[in-house]
């Protein structure tokens, strides 16, 4: 899949992931991977900076967890603000590709 | 070091914020490096296969840093440390190149000095030393201005150099064997430099010395040629008007044989005028300039150029016209040296 078009989601796909439940980067990495059944091929280094963006913006929170395993694992995840965020983000999303299907439909015919 | 450490710090050193923060990021993304190095060798890749394969799918260090400066800001000094350590690096590699390096530009300007030195004691001193015995440079003015010791340091350093040159050479040339000989040290590189270096700073002080004491002596004595000059100066400016003057009647005498001698006598005498410091000499606090007087004397030269044309031609009343013109032009000059000789 084109990476342009992944920059521009990847914030959605953070905070609509995080919506599920806390993640830690590398989770969160997987489950895309996961769920979009490979389709995003990405440079996972790009998932931090997107998370440490979100963080200061105030709509994620992360905190260092110790597992038993001795491995320490930043977990994150949604804020009230974040929640908002993400409701508006879907909303804009659902209305693009409305927008966008509805271009590709006149140009090539309904499915 | 460890792939893994050295990716991170190629993407964490220049990473701004407090270090804590900056702790933090590097821990984070040891974490995720660490699981996806795990999952790599779960599928079974070899450990250093897994940890290149991690880091390759993380993205290369320049773009992850670059894209954590631009959250995190960028830290100046980082970047300045980070220069100095490759610098350092690159250089500490390259450590033979330099000491050479250093070494034969050090050769190079204790040659070049001690060429410049033999060229200042065998060609300019001798000069020197010919003006001070011809009187042009005063050892009276030198004295009264307590800078006797240049002559005598220029005389010295003439008969060192005249002397034991050779001396001097073989010496240097044996402490330097026994250096080389018997010097084990490390630091021997370095040692041999600061020699080198000392010698070379050495030697650039006795040129500037000698080189100075020949030009502030020149300077302080070169005043008297001044009072030296005017007599001549005034001579000349005599002979000018003694010649024109006789002109003027072997003119309305028709005698052009002597009106032509004493014109020929007037012009070598202003020729000789414009010469050297003569016609400064005439000058004193008060105007004319030696400017003006040169400006005066040219005018002068034109106008017994006239003259003598015109004498040439039998004409006199141009003659006479241009005679009076040059008595015009002249009489700055005149002035001057009737003033100075007072």
């Amino acid at each position: 899949m084109d990476t342009e078009l992944l920059k521009g989601t990847l914030s959605l796909l953070i905070l609509s992931l995080l919506s599920r439940k806390a993640m830690y980067g590398y989770e969160i990495a997987a489950t895309v991977h996961r769920d979009t059944d490979g389709a995003f091929q990405w440079r996972e280094g790009s998932l931090y900076p997107a998370l440490h963006k979100l963080e200061q913006a105030g709509l994620i929170a992360g905190e260092w967890e110790e597992k038993e395993t001795g491995r320490k694992r930043r977990y994150y995840r949604l804020t009230a603000t974040g929640r908002a965020a993400l409701a508006e983000k879907t909303a804009a999303w659902a209305e693009l590709c409305r927008a966008v299907n509805r271009v590709l439909e006149v140009s090539n015919g309904p499915a | 070091m460890d792939p893994l450490e050295r990716y991170l710090d190629q993407v964490c050193r220049s990473i701004g914020g407090p270090r804590p923060l900056r702790d933090h990021v590097r821990q984070e993304l040891r974490e995720h490096l660490h699981d996806a190095a795990a999952r790599h060798r779960a599928a079974g890749l070899s450990e250093e296969a897994a940890v290149a394969q991690a880091l390759a799918e993380f993205g290369r260090p320049e773009q992850v840093r670059s894209e954590l400066e631009a959250t995190h800001g960028h830290r100046a000094m980082a970047v300045v440390i980070d220069t100095a350590l490759r610098w350092k690096e690159s250089t500490m590699r390259a450590k033979w190149l330099w000491a050479t390096g250093a070494h034969l530009g050090l050769a190079v300007v204790i040659a070049l000095e001690a060429l410049f030195l033999t060229f200042l004691v065998m060609f300019i001193v001798p000069k020197f030393k010919k003006l001070m015995a011809d009187g042009i440079i005063d050892p009276a003015v030198l004295d009264e201005q307590g800078a006797m010791w240049m002559p005598h340091f220029l005389g010295n350093l003439a008969a060192v150099t005249g002397n034991y040159t050779t001396h001097l050479v073989l010496g240097a040339a044996v402490l330097w064997g026994l250096f080389e000989w018997r010097v084990k040290s490390e630091n021997k590189s370095l040692m041999r430099l600061t020699v080198m270096g000392g010698a070379a700073v050495k030697l650039l002080a006795v040129i500037v010395i000698a080189t100075g004491s020949m030009v502030v002596s020149f300077c302080l004595a070169m005043p008297a040629m001044g009072p030296m000059a005017r007599p001549f100066a005034a001579e000349q400016v005599a002979t000018i008007d003694t010649s024109v003057a006789a002109v003027e009647p072997a003119v309305a005498k028709q005698d052009w044989t002597a009106a032509t001698e004493q014109a020929d006598r007037a012009s070598a005498a202003l020729a000789r005028l414009t010469v050297g410091p003569a016609l400064a000499s005439l000058t004193g606090r008060e105007p004319p300039t030696a400017d003006e007087l040169r400006t005066q004397t040219r005018s002068a030269q034109d106008h017994l150029r006239a003259v003598r044309q015109a004498v040439a031609e039998k004409d006199a009343g141009r003659a006479t016209a241009a005679l009076a013109e040059f008595r015009t032009a002249f009489a700055p000059v005149r002035e001057a040296a009737s003033r100075s000789g007072k």
